[in-house]
């Protein structure tokens, strides 16, 4: 390790096999990598809200991360323990969680204590705070009845039973609750701080106290560009390297670019589709998975004959999904054979990934391309289902990238599904959010993604009833599989792995929805900055990032 | 005179009144709720947060409450910045746009006004040609066009000029060049044609025949004369530019309120909408007004006052 003070004597090979190496040991590295840089990156849009109870987009979650800590902190796709003193494990069947935290401040002096997290948890669930975030609680004791108005928060399964010792209980157990804690929407609060501010907390840093790696100073919202630098008063302060990290926003690819090569960014990130096409092919070019997958929703309420499965499947084996993440989406999506998406969850023992098992892979054959069965298929479909002739509109969204996939798809289908005449709807994403919500589509690209890492939260949307089944597939033995893994088997992890690969089978079969592509983020990144991990939610752990 | 200002600003709370009555229907109208969430919200949790904003109501009692506040000043607070009071959100934004419009306006004017009248009396030259084509160009070149190209020759070729971001004067001079081009275009074009035929009136021909000598009458009479349709073009011009070009402030990584408008229409933010139509349009009538107000000093003969009694 001693030898990284010399980086000349290392090819820039070398080096990326030392950052590799340095992550696992990070201890020794930052006492041995300068400590006064600034990291510069872009960010695709402007901070709405540093309020954790208010906040709602990735943006907002990626600058708490960097600025605020919870109980838990991903770093990578590793969870450890944080304001937490260790992963807490559960008792009385899972539903009672006792933590203990650590003696940690606040960045204006106060200790952080087991209240700050009482007191936003209970905030949050509040209907008077109007978070659109709040059914994220559903499953902790009274939330529902609480976000509903039906009781008080102060009934919230939340305790504090010393400064520094949390009780946590659930109304039923939830597998993946240390990782649902990572969200935003579960970091403490200040309460001194929101006292100060009221009911302008969270727009301007003046008033604002951090107990993360970072602190945000001069920042008011609207800015375009903001600093935060290393919070000194961060329990974990020695392994912070970076000096300060500093955001622009940026909308424009060429400006990105231009800021990027004449060295005022280190990184330019979250690079759209059409621009990273034209830059897949620099050596500095580099994505990461992200937990969104993007798929196709088939009206089966409007339109009866989708519920012919040949019908659903004939569309899906026309996709040639590979050719559309390279040569339509420029990398910045990958192939998607299940709606779970890859990268996302892991088996706890054997650590095969969700969407690798021999079962899911066995399932390809539904999602590979295939335009003679598509045609067969189709063909029967249509005669199954006594049609002859289709006109469909698909509704999508209205950036370049979704036009052209649109039309990429289009064509797909057309060419290979005689009969089969689409046209293309392309609105504003709200527009589009209001026709799945209203069942107002033939066909629709729609997306989702992840709000905490556990197959779950995809296969709940496709089952009977649920507000955000679109297209209203719906299918008795895939309710029945989702429902175990949720309820019966939810403290047998075997059993859960099983009902939820048994799940997947059903829905990737039967193509209830079509499984497109999982977005992946797209930047460029200086040779001398490393370690921009993604976590499972596609935040990038900034505490870990080292700058040479 | 004062009891014609008087009245044009009544008519222009009235026209305000209207602007505010019309956007707030069409607003309503927008597919989708403004909150940011909407994709990931069941009906019930959508229900529970119309009913905390008052959504639920009746569209004429939100109009009338809508009013209520307007007379109190009280605009809202935006949704896609969570507490952040509107007028907070147009006064942190405006700062920049109002100056690279402003910069952009003088120099567009002046440089305008220039070429005009020099092509306006070297009529057929080479000059002449020159502004023909600056004019043509201008006119037809998209300021994002241009934007892109100042900002890789300057920003990025000859590393002379920020590229983008906001950091002092240096960082508004290429997009103010970028916003240059359609005023000065514009007025140049107005002046030249204007110019034109004051030159060849009779007042001319008269002070000409007086012994005065030519740019005499030139700065005297002609170009002064020839202002007067300039004046008319300006002020419109000025706040359509000073409101912000939403694609010059997202190149150069302004943060102006340009972007903040198609912002909020794209995500519902009612009062946001609502807040900035309502500030344009403030600032469009009252440039109308000073519009008229100038013909008077300008030009005598339309002095506000006695024109109606005569």
């Amino acid at each position: 390790m001693k030898r990284l003070k010399h980086p000349k004597f290392f090819s820039f090979a070398m080096l990326g096999v030392v950052a590799v190496a340095l992550a696992g040991c990070s201890q020794q590295s930052s006492s041995n990598t300068p400590r006064n840089k600034t990291v510069a990156v872009s960010s695709k849009d402007v901070i709405s809200t540093m309020d954790s109870s208010l906040n709602t987009d990735q943006i907002g979650s990626q600058n708490l991360n960097n600025t605020m800590e919870g109980l838990y902190r991903y770093r990578g796709k590793q969870l450890k323990p944080a304001m937490a003193t260790s992963i807490a494990q559960p008792t009385n069947n899972g539903t009672v969680y006792n933590i203990n935290l650590r003696h940690a401040k606040w960045s204006n002096g106060d200790p952080v204590t087991a209240h700050d997290f009482v007191y936003a948890w209970r905030r949050i669930v509040d209907p008077k705070t109007g978070s659109q975030y709040s059914y994220i609680y559903s499953g902790i004791k009274n939330a529902d009845a609480i976000v509903a108005g039906k009781k008080k928060p102060d009934t919230l399964g939340i305790k504090a039973l010393g400064d520094h010792q949390l009780q946590i209980t659930l109304e039923h157990p939830i597998p993946y609750f240390n990782t649902l804690v990572t969200g935003s929407q579960f970091l403490p609060i200040n309460q001194r701080s929101i006292k100060k501010a009221g009911n302008t907390y969270g727009i301007s840093s003046k008033e604002m106290a951090f107990n993360g790696p970072y602190k945000l100073v001069n920042w008011k919202v609207g800015d375009t560009e903001w600093t935060e630098v290393k919070n000194h008063s961060y329990w974990n302060a020695h392994h912070v390297q970076p000096k300060a990290i500093k955001y622009y926003t940026i909308k424009d690819p060429n400006t990105g670019l231009n800021l990027y090569d004449t060295n005022q960014m280190d990184r330019y990130q979250d690079i759209s589709g059409d621009s990273a096409r034209q830059l897949s092919n620099r050596h500095d070019f580099g994505t990461d998975l992200t937990s969104s997958t993007f798929y196709i929703e088939m009206n089966q309420k409007k339109l009866p004959y989708f519920k012919n499965a040949k019908l659903r499947q004939a569309i899906s084996l026309t996709i040639n999904r590979d050719e559309l993440s390279n040569n339509v989406l420029g990398k910045t999506g990958t192939a998607s054979h299940s709606i779970v998406p890859r990268d996302m969850t892991h088996h706890k023992t054997t650590g095969t990934d969700f969407v690798k098992e021999p079962s899911a892979l066995a399932d390809q054959q539904y999602t590979s391309y295939n335009p003679k069965k598509a045609t067969k298929l189709w063909q029967e479909g249509l005669q199954e289902t006594g049609q002859k002739e289709l006109n469909l509109t698909m509704t999508t969204d209205d950036t370049d990238t979704a036009k052209k996939q649109a039309e990429y798809l289009q064509n797909s289908f057309e060419k290979n599904l005689p009969g089969l005449k689409v046209t293309i709807s392309s609105v504003p994403f709200k527009t589009r959010i209001q026709r799945q919500s209203t069942h107002d589509f033939d066909l629709i690209v729609a997306a989702w993604n992840a709000d905490y890492p556990d197959p779950t939260n995809f296969m709940d949307l496709f089952t009977t009833g649920n507000p955000q089944n679109d297209g209203q597939w719906s299918n008795k033995e895939y309710d029945h599989y989702v429902k175990a893994a949720e309820t019966t088997d939810i403290n047998n992890p075997e059993l859960r792995w099983k009902d939820m690969l048994q799940a997947q089978h059903i829905i990737t079969k039967e193509q209830g929805v079509i499984p497109l592509y999982q977005v992946t983020s797209a930047s460029l990144t200086k040779s001398n900055v490393h370690n921009f991990k993604i976590t499972p939610t596609g935040l990038y752990d900034m505490a870990s990032v080292i700058k040479n | 005179m004062t009891r014609y200002i008087l009245k044009r600003i009544f008519y222009l709370f009235l026209t305000l009144l209207i602007i505010a009555s019309i956007t707030f229907f069409m607003m309503k109208a927008l597919p989708g709720t403004p909150y940011t969430n909407q994709a990931k919200l069941s009906p019930e949790q959508i229900a529970t947060l119309n009913q905390k904003y008052g959504f639920n109501k009746p569209l004429w009692v939100q109009y009338f409450m809508y009013l209520g506040n307007l007379l109190h000043g009280d605009l809202g607070t935006s949704f896609q910045f969570n507490n952040q009071p509107v007028t907070q959100l147009i006064g942190n934004h405006v700062g920049p746009s109002v100056q690279l419009g402003l910069q952009a306006m003088i120099l567009g004017t002046i440089l305008g006004i220039i070429l005009g009248s020099i092509a306006a009396i070297k009529k057929h030259s080479w000059i002449d040609a020159l502004t023909t084509i600056v004019s043509i160009l201008g006119l037809s070149i998209p300021s994002f066009v241009l934007a892109i190209l100042l900002q890789w020759f300057f920003g990025f070729k000859i590393q002379l000029l920020p590229v983008a971001l906001w950091h002092g004067f240096s960082s508004s001079i290429l997009p103010t060049l970028a916003l240059t081009a359609l005023p000065l275009a514009s007025i140049a074009r107005y002046m030249r044609t204007e110019m034109v035929d004051v030159l060849s009136s009779d007042y001319i021909e008269l002070a000409r025949a007086k012994g005065d000598d030519s740019s005499e009458v030139i700065l005297k009479h002609a170009i002064r004369n020839s202002l007067i349709p300039i004046i008319t073009v300006i002020g419109p011009m000025a706040v359509q530019i000073m409101t912000g070009s939403m694609v010059v402030e997202s190149i150069f990584s302004i943060p102006g309120i340009g972007n903040q408008f198609v912002q909020s229409i794209l995500t519902n933010d009612y009062p946001t909408i609502m807040g900035l139509t309502l500030f344009y349009s403030f600032l469009m009538v009252v440039v109308i007004l000073i519009t008229d107000i100038m013909y008077g000093v300008i030009d005598p003969r339309i002095r506000l006052g006695k024109g109606g009694k005569a």
